[in-house]
Formats: structure tokens, C-alpha cells, sequence
């Protein structure tokens, strides 16, 4: 879930307590998310509201430096944080971007609260200005026999997707891959759902999406490595009402956190849903068992008993299993005969002579637990 | 309900009713021991004749009894890969349950996808026509219960697209 909120809630945490001003001494904390993505924050002593903040991650494509950032996204950075960060040039040492916070200059909550939200995006809006550039600005690289050449994008480790951008759309395409078979077969019907969805004529202003198990052809010529997935391959066709105006940064991320949506759906969704139901018929189906039994109210008042496991376990081992035993053999014998006779003073003396057992009340004293 | 399930499940239903004439017997071979029978198969004249019911090709019931216990093994009907992972994942999630079923077999017999185990101790606890009662609902619930799964993942996965894509307009 993680992966589809854009700010980052450990940044969140750090941001704010060192705004509150209760860190005393030097801070220089660095921090790791999602495998890749590096930051450094610093605050002194001296100038608790000052704060640097520094940040590393891999570039979306192999075309982008590792070293630096971007242009485009240098300049998405100053433009979104020009009221509550400055950048630092040059960079920290090791760091593609470092960003100065004066908390000083932001007197009230509400101003920070809302700088330190903006902050703590960092990762997201130089991901998406990335992926923009890539989506207005590159022109289509056509390959000999008309085909555009696609490019890599990874942004997360091991699991890269293709951009194929051409003049009047660009397609994404997402080779999918599971550990488990049965991740493979839920996603499989989840990708026909998506395909059946796109084609609806209630949204036709979405993007159309394809589902193919085998690669497709604007992926001839890619390594190996890549076109051998166990859950196909998902397209998604973007056109440029897509990433006009607003509707940019939404649609940027939603490419980018494609494959976790996936796995998440599948993954928490629909194996738990799954879970959920199967427990339900479970105890649905025990109900009708326990009801078969010859002597079914005593042990349904038996199941009914709430309280703690450990003190049942107690109160059953109190009473001696043999008494119990006997007792079980006598009256079913006793039903085998047929007796004219009323029995009831029989079983009243057996119950008395071999039942008896001390009450331990200390033991019943429990709280039934909600 | 279609008819050709409601004639398998009368099937079924009267077989087990002949069938489940269940008394206690001691083990021939080892003292003061009381096994079941049908899962040793060591006497075989202790053994009666397996009864094989078949609906069609992909669903069958076999039963086999002894002379103390009866062991009743489903192959349950699967469609596509949804509902065979589906079904498989239900009925290992009941197996890993046995002890709260008393009659169901942890592990179910091969070529089979559930089985249950009824020995006369089973049958002198609880009533007889309840036991098969349970058995045969067994069989509806659980045709009943993975055509809701497949038909609820499906929903699902349509309302998650429809809200991914959503987003995009």
C-alpha cells in the first residue's frame, strides 16, 4: 500500500519532529525506501529549523544520468517546492538533489504541516517529471522496419516496463510476473475484466487497454530476460488528453505504480476476500455437523462458552475424564433396554455417587474476552 | 437445482444408507487394537464391495466400506483454472480443519479431491440420517460455495478496473 502514496510517511515523521524542535542535538539521519531510494536528512544544533534534506534514486531510464538530475526534473523540483524549500546547488556529495527547509520562514502549523506533506512527495515528483519528459518531450525513435524502439523503464528493481512512444499515442506495456501460480491465475482473470472495462463505451475517454500471454511486437528484439513472464503482458494506450493539464501528474503515477496496484489487488484483495469466505463457510458447515450429534445441546453450550482457551483447557481437565467415561458407557447402555419403569432415580444415585466434584470457583472466575 | 445433480446426490444418498451399517470390530491381527478396516484393507473379508458414482466425467463419489468404518472420497467439479484453484484452495483450507468436521480425512485419497472418514464410533455419537444429510449438503455447499467465489473474484476484479481506469478520465 505503500507504494501508491506519493508521500513518503517516514520522511513525514522525521520532518515533523525535527520541526517541533525536539531534537537538541546534531541530526544526520539516513534513510532507505523501497529498495533503491536513498535520503540524508541534517539538522544542527545551533539552527534546529533549518533542515537539508538529500535525496538518491535510480533514473526511470538508462537516457537519464545517475549522477544528477535531470533538467526537467530540476526545474518540476523548484517550481513545486518555491514556497517551502530552496535547492542547493551543488548537490551533497553522493545525493542527485538537496533541498534547504526553513521551517522559520513557515510561522504557522498549518504552513508547515502542508510544506512538510509537499516534502515528503520528493520521490514522486521527480519520478514524474521523469516519466512527463519522457512522455511529451522524446521524439519517436523509429527502428528500421517501422517500428518505434522502445524504451526501458525501471522503477522497481527487476520488474522494468517498455514505453513506446510514437506521434499520435504512446503505449506502455507491462510484462507481468508472479511467484505463485495461483497469483498467476487471479491476475490472469483480473486482466480480462481491465480489457472488457476499457472497451465499455462508458469509458471511452480512458485509456484501451490490451492483454496478450506472449510478447507483443513492439518488444521484438528485447533481451530475453524480459519477455519471459508467467502473466502476460498488459498495454496501456495513452493519447494526449491524457496528460494534458492536471490530469499529467495522475495519470504519470498511476503508470508508474501499475504493477503494485496489480499485485495488490491480487495479493491483499482477492486472497483475503477469499479467506474471509472460506471461514464463514467453515463455520457454517460445523454448525450442521455439531447438530448430527446424539447429544448435541451439551456440546453446543460447550462451544458457546467464551472465555479464555487456557481456562477452559483447566476446567475439562478437573473433572476426571473416567467418571465421565463411566458414565457415558452406563446410560448408553441404559437406552439399549427398554425399560417401563422410570430410571430417574438410577441415574440421580449414579450422578451423585460418581459425578461429584468439587465446584473450584477461583477457576470461573474469568472475564469473557470480546 | 438441475436434475441430473439432484438424481447423483438421491444416488449417493441411498448408497450411504446401505452402506453405513457400521459395528465395532477389533483388529484381527493386533491385540487390543480397534482400526479401521477400510483404510487398512489388510482382511479383505472385512471388506465389502467399492461403490463408484459417477455424475459425469469430472465429478465422482466413491465409497468404500468396512465392516467398522466407511470412507467416502468427492471429486468436485472444475470448470476452468479459477475454479480448480479455487476448489482447491477451499477444500485444504476444510482439510487443514479436519478436527472440527470429526469425519473429515486430512488428507483426501488419491485421484480425489476430498475425503471422509465415518467409523461406527462416529455413528454411535452422532444420528445416521444426519451424517449422510451432512455429507450430501457437503456436496451442494460446495458446488454452491465456489460458483459464489468465481462469480465474487470476477466482480471484484471488475470493480477494481473500473476504478483504476477512472482515474484517467
Amino acid at each position: 500500500m505503500a507504494f501508491f502514496n506519493r508521500v513518503s510517511p517516514a520522511l513525514v515523521e522525521i520532518l515533523n519532529k525535527l520541526q517541533s524542535g525536539e531534537s537538541l542535538t546534531d541530526f544526520d539521519h539516513n534513510l532507505y525506501e523501497y529498495g533503491s531510494v536513498r535520503y540524508n536528512i541534517q539538522a544542527s544544533a545551533s539552527s534546529p529549523q533549518i533542515v537539508n534534506l538529500s535525496t538518491w534514486m535510480p533514473p526511470l531510464s538508462p537516457e537519464f544520468s545517475s549522477d544528477c538530475l535531470p533538467d526537467c526534473a530540476l526545474q518540476d523540483v523548484k517550481r513545486v517546492y518555491l514556497d517551502s524549500a530552496e535547492v542547493v546547488e551543488p548537490s551533497k556529495q553522493g545525493y542527485m538533489l538537496t533541498l534547504r527547509i526553513d521551517f522559520a520562514e513557515l510561522p504557522q502549523r498549518k504552513d508547515r504541516m502542508k510544506a512538510i506533506s509537499e516534502i515528503s512527495s520528493l520521490h514522486a515528483v521527480i519520478l514524474s517529471s521523469q516519466m512527463k519528459d519522457m512522455l511529451w518531450n522524446l521524439e519517436p525513435r523509429y527502428m528500421g522496419n517501422g517500428m518505434c524502439n522502445p524504451i526501458k523503464i525501471v522503477h522497481q528493481l527487476k520488474e522494468p516496463f517498455f514505453v513506446i512512444k510514437m506521434l499520435e499515442k504512446t503505449t506502455v506495456i507491462y510484462p507481468m510476473r508472479f511467484k505463485d501460480d495461483t497469483d498467476v491465475i487471479l491476475a490472469t482473470s483480473f486482466f480480462q475484466e481491465l480489457v472488457d472495462v476499457s472497451n465499455l463505451e462508458a469509458h471511452y475517454k480512458a485509456p484501451r487497454c490490451t492483454w496478450s500471454p506472449i510478447p507483443p511486437l513492439e518488444l521484438r528484439g528485447e533481451p530475453f530476460q524480459y519477455l519471459t513472464t508467467n502473466g502476460g503482458f498488459v498495454s496501456l494506450e495513452i493519447f494526449s488528453q491524457h496528460i494534458r493539464g492536471t490530469k499529467a501528474d495522475n495519470t504519470v503515477w498511476n503508470l508508474l505504480t501499475f504493477v503494485s496496484y496489480v499485485k495488490y489487488h491480487v495479493k491483499q484483495c482477492t486472497r483475503g476476500f477469499i479467506q474471509r469466505k472460506m471461514r464463514q463457510r467453515q463455520e457454517s458447515l460445523t454448525e450442521v455437523i455439531r447438530s448430527a450429534r446424539i447429544r448435541g445441546d451439551e456440546d453446543v453450550k460447550k462451544h458457546q462458552i467464551g472465555g479464555h482457551k487456557n481456562v477452559k483447557k483447566l476446567m475439562n481437565f478437573s473433572r476426571s475424564k473416567m467418571f465421565k467415561k463411566r458414565y457415558t458407557i452406563i446410560t448408553n447402555k441404559i437406552k439399549k433396554f427398554h425399560y417401563r419403569i422410570k430410571i430417574k432415580w438410577l441415574l440421580h444415585r449414579f450422578r451423585r455417587q460418581w459425578l461429584r466434584v468439587q465446584k473450584i470457583p477461583l477457576l470461573r472466575k474469568y472475564r469473557k474476552l470480546d | 437445482m438441475a436434475t441430473t445433480l439432484r438424481l447423483y446426490l438421491t444416488c449417493i444418498r441411498n448408497t450411504l444408507e446401505a452402506a453405513m451399517c457400521l459395528q465395532n470390530f477389533p483388529c484381527q491381527e493386533v491385540e487390543r487394537h480397534n482400526k479401521p478396516e477400510v483404510e487398512l484393507k489388510t482382511s479383505p473379508e472385512l471388506l465389502l464391495n467399492p461403490v463408484l458414482i459417477c455424475r459425469n466425467e469430472a465429478e465422482k463419489c466413491l465409497i468404500e466400506t468396512s465392516i467398522n468404518s466407511i470412507r467416502i472420497s468427492l471429486k468436485v467439479k472444475q470448470a476452468d483454472e479459477l475454479e480448480n484453484i479455487l476448489a482447491k484452495k477451499f477444500l485444504r483450507f476444510l482439510s487443514m480443519r479436519a478436527e472440527s468436521f470429526q469425519v473429515l480425512r486430512r488428507k483426501p485419497v488419491q485421484g480425489y479431491d476430498i475425503s471422509f472418514l465415518i467409523t461406527n464410533y462416529h455413528c454411535e455419537d452422532m444420528h445416521k440420517h444426519k451424517l449422510i444429510d451432512f455429507i450430501v449438503q457437503f456436496m451442494e455447499d460446495i458446488d454452491k460455495e465456489i460458483s459464489e467465489l468465481k462469480l465474487s473474484v470476477n466482480t471484484r476484479g471488475r470493480l477494481v478496473a473500473t476504478e483504476f481506469l477512472k482515474q484517467f478520465i
